[in-house]
């Protein structure tokens, strides 16, 4: 007889991250891949699988508050701005017109999550007191006095229009922004921030596990259920909701700064309303409330538009012949996949992974 | 003997509705108080106004001796006071288990960094976390339903894992809101004897509103009949189903 696969012995193993060995080797094997990826993939495709890693983590920092803790957020985006701005004034080239002070990446990287987590800090006695709708407009408030901020504060970010340069890939001293190489091997400044960006994922992301199996995630999701029950179990609602505000903060402010950093300079127009709303709409595609969504949500996003593209490309057709271009398309599949998400599968492209994985766990013996 | 919660002339006023006119009681440290009264009459407010969910218009409400007019839910909850609702408030898209572990919420002391660090020390307060929670499952003899989602679960079951999430916080004080209600004979037997354990065993003081007066009598040692918001007696079981006002007001009514 063989042994029973499920049977646990502690209480610590029934909740580990990988409760069995196939699901160990899977992330490891994954994780490993995703590393020798950067040795063997064209630049295009090293820059597009960074940035659907940084929006996964700009994402996750927009569910623990929303999808977590249930507090409407429209203005993730501003706090992505922030740590976009932080990494960019520290890390950054001073010039005639915009102020930097060329730090280490070690220096800029935590600032940028820290001083957008504290701005969240600042404004949560205001997001605190409210639920809902006064939230949402709350919220949505802060997003035009971002913007206001970002085009105004022209000697941090260069002004509409201009905009400035990111940060400086130097780390540990060592300067990286012309790559690195290592005996006769050159590395280059891509791949370095896709593995930064690798690195900086899987923490962030075990961080986001360990905080939905700890009483921290607990007492979010309570507020998020019934915030009258919560109160009553011993919850300081305040509290809480500000904590969540603050992680969230942090996780798009790291997000924003190696965001910039891998395009390398930014507009301030580009935190507007709409930047916001698409973190939304990733966390909602993705599956809400759930570790993986915003993961999946994130390169679904990035990745989705690029194979729209690689396919009319190679399709030989033109934009006349399509009559609206890959943009248009691309646009209107994804809006068409909010709505899709909303009303068939709550718990989003997670929601499907859950019921194919759990359908090929019981394979062949599908019941 | 102390006083575990004290009125003193609360009043609590909904625009024109007095909810709760004037009452004044002690319930003492140790005993199965129960409140008993019509639909409407204001026991779900007192409830409500212990906890802190309700500001009372006027007077005074003592928790051990400490007046608690300007503390909030959580802080009267971190003074031993733990409740349940008349109308089911779990958390239903989670686990039996994770709802009785959000009740042992204030027995686990690491901060929001540490959580997402997982350290050395989250794993023991877990662990001593899921202690408290499988002492609870067991003694409520629940154990069948430790991973089911609440949505799943029977009424009769649901109540007795709000009981369950309530004991979870270890409370000095228990406030049961008609525990019993909408079940049938042998499931406010159970109930009934978990209360008497509730009370005995683990020596809490319990506030008991329910409608069933044969529980009520048969497990109470002090009672107070309401009405209208106001208090019409207080005194033993045994003396308030002898009571004429109590007869007329509330016997008189619910039959
Ligand atoms: N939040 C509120 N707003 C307005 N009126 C309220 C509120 N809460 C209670 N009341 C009113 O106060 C009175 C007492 O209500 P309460 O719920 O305390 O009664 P109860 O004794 O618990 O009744 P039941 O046996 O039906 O549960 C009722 O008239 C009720 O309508
Ligand atoms: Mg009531």
């Amino acid at each position: 007889m063989s042994k029973r696969p499920d049977l646990f012995t502690s209480y610590q193993k029934e909740i580990s991250i990988f409760p069995n060995n196939t699901q160990k080797f899977w992330f490891v094997t994954l994780l490993l891949s995703s590393i020798y990826i950067c040795f063997i993939a064209s630049d295009y495709w090293i820059i597009l699988i960074t940035n659907a890693l940084l929006v996964s983590i700009a994402a996750w920092g927009l569910n623990i508050v929303s999808g977590l803790a249930g507090q409407i957020n429209l203005a993730h985006g501003v706090f992505v701005g922030i740590g976009t701005y932080t990494s960019a004034v520290l890390g950054g080239v001073a010039t005639r017109s915009v102020i930097g002070f060329e730090m280490d990446l070690l220096i800029w990287l935590p600032l940028s999550g820290i001083v957008a987590a504290l701005i969240g800090v600042l404004i949560s006695p205001i997001a605190v007191r409210l639920k809902g709708l006064n939230l949402g407009l709350v919220t949505l408030a802060f997003v035009f006095i971002g913007s206001h901020f970002f085009s105004n504060l022209t000697f941090i970010t260069g002004g509409s229009g201009l905009g400035r340069k990111s940060a400086k890939l130097n780390i540990l001293g060592i300067d990286f922004n012309s790559g690195y190489e290592i005996g006769n091997f050159l590395i280059q400044k891509n791949q370095i921030l896709y593995l930064i960006s690798l690195l900086v994922t899987v923490l962030l992301g075990l961080g986001v596990k360990n905080l939905v199996r700890s009483k921290t995630g607990r007492a979010f999701a309570a507020i998020r259920d019934r915030d009258i029950a919560a109160e009553a179990l011993g919850i300081n609602l305040f509290k809480y909701k500000a904590t969540a505000l603050a992680i969230s903060c942090f996780y798009g402010g790291v997000a924003g700064a190696l965001l910039t950093t891998t395009f390398g300079g930014v507009e301030p127009g580009t935190f507007n309303l709409l930047y916001s709303i698409l973190f939304i709409a990733i966390v909602i595609i993705g599956g809400a409330g759930t570790v993986l969504g915003p993961l999946f949500g994130a390169f679904f996003y990035v990745l989705f538009p690029a194979i729209i593209q690689y396919v009319v490309l190679s399709s030989n057709l033109s934009e006349q012949d399509l009559l609206i271009t890959p943009q248009q398309i691309e646009r209107i599949i994804f809006g068409l996949f909010i709505i899709l998400f909303l009303i068939f599968e709550p718990r989003g492209l997670w929601g499907i992974w859950f019921r194919l994985r759990n359908y090929f766990k019981a394979w062949p013996f599908s019941y | 003997m102390k006083n575990a919660v004290e009125f003193v002339n609360v009043s609590l006023n909904f625009g024109g509705v007095k909810a709760l006119d004037d009452i004044s009681f002690e319930v003492k440290e140790g005993s199965l108080f129960s409140i008993i009264g019509p639909n409407g009459a204001g026991k779900t407010s007192v409830f409500n106004c212990v906890n802190g969910i309700y500001r009372p218009t006027s007077g005074e409400i003592k928790i051990y001796d400490q007046e608690i007019a300007d503390l909030k839910p959580d802080k009267i909850a971190n003074l031993g006071v733990s409740r349940t609702f008349q109308n089911i408030e779990l958390f239903e898209n989670m686990t039996t288990l994770d709802n009785i572990l959000i009740g042992a919420h204030k027995h686990i002391n690491y901060g929001p960094v540490t959580s997402m660090l997982r350290t050395k020390k989250v794993k023991n307060q877990e662990d001593e976390a899921r202690d408290i929670a499988e002492d609870v499952i067991d003694f409520l003899e629940i154990e069948e339903h430790r991973f089911s989602y609440i949505l799943s679960l029977p009424y009769g079951i649901q109540k007795r894992i709000e009981l369950g999430r309530a004991l979870a916080m270890k409370p000095k004080v228990l406030l049961l809101d008609e525990p019993a209600a909408g079940m049938n004979n042998e499931e406010t037997e159970d109930i009934a004897r978990f209360i008497l354990d509730i009370h005995e065993e683990l020596g809490v003081t319990i506030i008991l509103v329910d409608h069933d007066m044969n529980m009520v009598m048969d497990i109470a040692t002090d009672v107070i009949v309401m009405d209208f918001g106001k208090k019409l007696f207080s005194g033993s079981p045994s003396d308030a189903a002898k009571d004429q006002s109590v007869i007329e007001a509330y016997l008189g009514v619910s039959d």
